[in-house]
């Protein structure tokens, strides 16, 4: 695997040539400073895009337009990266040699259709395209508590903070439909195009100069753009005792989720010791967590740890019975504890750092996994996949109980499933 | 072993079929450090009624055992679980429960030898005791749980419920919290002993591993092994024609009204006696009536119909019925569309080429992933019993004509419909 990177000034061009992969897949990333009012709009703008284009009117001709190139795909998402919202336009379509000389370039143009020549009526998008949108939008967003297991995770972010990053709701929120109309969408959307950060990444069996000279033929964006706010969110202080929230949905099952705080983690605690002491506590079925309250008390079965280290938190989700909620708590905070005692063998951690190891060799097995591995490396200073592992081979016990006594429990949330 | 080119697919397999009727598959990946293997038995849910190995009558095993018997595999007598075994070298290990399969999966990039012998070894020595049948009952139950509050869970389970009146495919693979609580030790042990025999199970291997390795471990641990029973006895269901309920209503904690429609098709109406051939001419017909590039999608989008739309093919022994889902906040009238579409079905060649062409492509975009290709040989041995290494060919075959020979048989008239609507709103009503 090979890669470069090139700053064209209006955007990082990443090329990453590997053979590993019939497909090429063509990302183009758009990132600025997340506003709370702002998401609903993006969220419309995301879906809009990949709905239809000048060119192709309506979703299934952008679709039959896809199938023709050999079943090529383009898709849209947004996702938070610590202090920023981040929207990632997707193109996969399969290498020329399986199917024919020019159709790498067709589906570039048919990207550049995507970003750049959206559904507009002279300065605003098209009504009934966005009419679509916009109505799916409300059903999704009054839906939103059917996924008892996603909710509650807002529920503790919005526990956690108020107001900030944390408490964004990526879904977005169904007060701000109805400001949206085609004018400002279209206003928001150039806004986007102009002045977001923006990161183009090819990954494929490419050849680096040809694939940089279409690029910028396609691509022509010159705007200069600079970077003003960090990733990482600020630091909050952690509360004395845990707190605990309880909120009710006609539910069989509770779902608990518990929010701790990362307090003055180094940035090597923060992408080392600290992902292997969370392979120790609960990402897995090898884990303490899973052992201890799934394996031994037999109280779920699903229980899971995630940290995430620009948010500086550490959530642990459990699905319950109601009976439970108490004793499992418990059980999580003992498990805690072990950890800051240094309670986990040396072959405790041999696994987690073999688990590292695969969890690295499977990021190659991915493009998608490669180009994001990329971003962050770029975004936050990441080391390269190589170091990665030699580092984390380094990593002590000690190191990991440091990690430990600074994860403070913050916020226990359940939401409880009762019978109507 | 026998050399079989995936034709199109610049792949080559390696079979092998032990004097014990276990099969072994071997799909070699050069270019990658990853594998991935499977172990797996023909056995799952809808066999709850059989003559089990010993004995002269058929016995009944409560619902939901086959996945029971999956979770409990995972127990060994040494107390050390498989996930910690595998863990050791950072592998990964899982196991899954269908209707008519149970496998048990691991993957990594280390210690193949050591993990193939041991995913071998740990579906070979079933340890259930009294005790550690109660300890999984709380930890099932709390997954039973968990699915019944997935409102797309709920409506499949309650669709397929309403289809069949006697098929086991009506009742929910993991059986329901009352079922799980009859489970014995006995019980798994004669469901495993009855169905865990090599010539009811096989082997598939992908990615990069050495062939001679992988056929040494599995002759040594495997090329023995007797079975305990040559064939099973299986009650024959005996599903009649019609659905088992045509509609129902019904309110949930849900904010948007869902519907569940159910098509239950006889497959002895067509002509076409190939499963495999049928299935992908059903699939193709689903694919270009209601996929992503119909016009009946465009046509509901434009009037705001729905919010989620999805399909799939449920097929039995004598049945496969066309199941489809959405969300939406006018059902009635979805509802009318969709019956609409399948009683006026129209179909154009061009629309059919186009198709096929994706489909292909898929094929050739799947065959890069070796979790994908396991799992693509997996459904093919459990469907059709064999490997099927002509797919591409397969599909570039299909015709209009045929297709329109097959739409003359079919007939969308036998349909089960479940609506759920959110709790208030059938409150209003009364």
């Amino acid at each position: 695997m090979k890669y470069v990177k090139k700053d064209l000034g209006a955007y990082k061009l990443h090329l990453i040539k590997t053979t590993n992969f019939k497909t090429i897949k063509i990302r183009v990333s758009f990132r600025s400073p997340i506003v709370k009012e702002e998401i609903t709009l993006r969220n419309v703008l995301c879906s809009l895009l990949t709905l239809s284009t000048k060119k192709y009117q309506t979703k299934r001709d952008l679709i039959i337009k896809g199938q023709d190139l050999y079943a090529a795909t383009i898709s849209s998402s947004n996702s938070r990266i610590g202090n920023y919202i981040n929207t990632d336009i997707l193109l996969t379509v399969l290498h020329d040699k399986y199917t024919e000389e020019g159709n790498f370039k067709s589906a570039l143009d048919f990207l550049y259709d995507v970003v750049y020549d959206p559904n507009v009526d002279g300065n605003h998008f098209n009504e009934e395209q966005l009419e679509i949108v916009k109505r799916n939008a409300k059903t999704s967003l009054e839906s939103l508590k059917e996924d008892a297991s996603y909710y509650s995770l807002l529920r503790l972010y919005e526990n956690m903070e108020e107001e900030g990053p944390l408490s964004c709701r990526m879904a977005g929120y169904i007060e701000d439909l109805d400001a949206i109309d085609s004018k400002n969408l279209y206003q928001y959307y150039k806004n986007m195009i102009n002045k977001d950060l923006m990161d183009i990444f090819v990954i494929g069996d490419i050849d680096f100069h040809e694939t940089e000279e279409m690029i910028k033929s396609i691509f022509r964006t010159k705007t200069f753009k600079k970077q003003k706010l960090g990733y990482y969110l600020e630091e909050k202080k952690p509360r004395k005792h845990i707190r605990t929230v309880m909120e009710q949905e006609v539910n069989n099952q509770s779902k608990l989720a518990i929010g701790a705080r990362l307090c003055n983690l180094t940035k090597y605690e923060r992408d080392y010791p600290l992902t292997l002491y969370n392979v120790i506590l609960g990402s897995g079925p090898d884990s303490k967590l899973f052992r201890e309250v799934r394996e031994k008390h037999s109280l779920c079965y699903t229980i899971n740890s995630v940290p995430n280290k620009l948010d500086n938190i550490l959530v642990i989700r459990a699905g319950i019975d109601k009976k439970n909620i108490k004793k499992t708590v418990s059980l999580i905070q003992s498990q805690m504890n072990l950890m800051k005692k240094g309670k986990f063998s040396d072959k405790d951690l041999t696994i987690a750092k073999e688990y590292f190891q695969t969890a690295m060799d499977s990021i190659l097995e991915s493009q998608s996994s490669i180009i994001e591995s990329y971003y962050m490396m770029d975004l936050v200073g990441l080391d390269d996949m190589e170091t990665r592992v030699e580092k984390m081979m380094e990593v002590t016990s000690n190191d990991i109980i440091k990690v430990a006594k600074k994860i403070k429990l913050d916020t226990a949330y359940c939401l409880e499933g009762v019978k109507e | 072993m026998k050399t079989v080119e995936l034709k199109g697919l610049d792949k080559t397999c390696f079979t092998e079929k032990l004097n014990n009727g276990l099969e072994v598959i071997f799909i070699p990946y050069e270019d990658k450090k990853n594998y991935f293997m499977t172990y797996a038995t023909r056995y799952g849910s809808d066999t709850n009624c059989f003559v089990p190995v010993g004995s002269k009558k058929f016995t009944t095993v409560p619902n939901g055992i086959a996945h029971f018997l999956e979770h409990k595999m995972f127990e060994q007598e040494d107390g050390v679980d498989p996930f910690s075994f595998f863990s050791e070298s950072g592998t990964g290990g899982n196991a899954s429960t269908t209707f008519t399969s149970t496998r048990y999966i691991c993957y990594g990039t280390k210690e193949f030898k050591k993990n193939l012998k041991y995913l071998i070894n740990f579906v070979n020595e079933p340890y259930f005791t009294d005790e550690n049948v109660e300890k999984e009952k709380g930890i099932i139950k709390e997954e039973i749980k968990m699915y019944d509050d997935i409102p797309e869970a709920f409506l499949e389970n309650k669709l397929r419920e309403n289809l069949y009146r006697v098929d086991p495919h009506r009742i929910d693979i993991a059986g329901t919290t009352n079922d799980i609580d009859q489970i014995t030790k006995e019980d798994l042990y004669t469901c495993y002993n009855t169905f865990y025999n090599p010539n009811n199970m096989f082997i598939i291997i992908a990615g990069n591993f050495n062939k001679k390795d992988a056929m040494d471990i599995i002759s040594e641990t495997l090329g023995e092994k007797e079975n305990r029973i040559d064939e099973v006895k299986v009650k024959e269901v005996k599903e009649p024609k019609n659905v088992h309920k045509d509609c129902e209503e019904l309110s949930i904690n849900i904010k948007v009204p869902k519907i569940g429609l159910g098509y239950k098709l006889l497959k002895e109406d067509f002509d076409i006696k190939d499963e495999l051939e049928l299935d992908l001419y059903f699939s193709m017909i689903a694919a270009l009536l209601f996929g992503t590039s119909s016009l009946f999608r465009e046509r509901v989008r434009n009037k705001h119909l729905m919010s989620s739309f999805y399909y799939e093919w449920d097929s039995t022994k004598n049945y496969s019925s066309l199941l489809i889902y959405a969300e939406t906040e006018d059902p009635e009238l979805l509802i009318e569309e969709v019956q609409k579409e399948l009683d006026y079905i129209k179909i154009e060649e061009d629309d059919l080429e186009r198709m096929k062409k994706v489909w292909i492509a898929n094929e050739v975009k799947m065959i890069d992933f070796v979790d994908t290709t396991v799992s693509n040989v997996f459904d093919d041995m459990i469907r059709y019993k064999k490997l099927i290494p002509n797919k591409v060919d397969l599909i570039r075959k299909m015709n209009k004509k045929t297709l329109d020979k097959i739409l003359a048989n079919m007939k969308f008239n036998n349909r089960a419909k479940v609506i759920l609507l959110p709790s208030k709103i059938i409150t209003k009503e009364k």
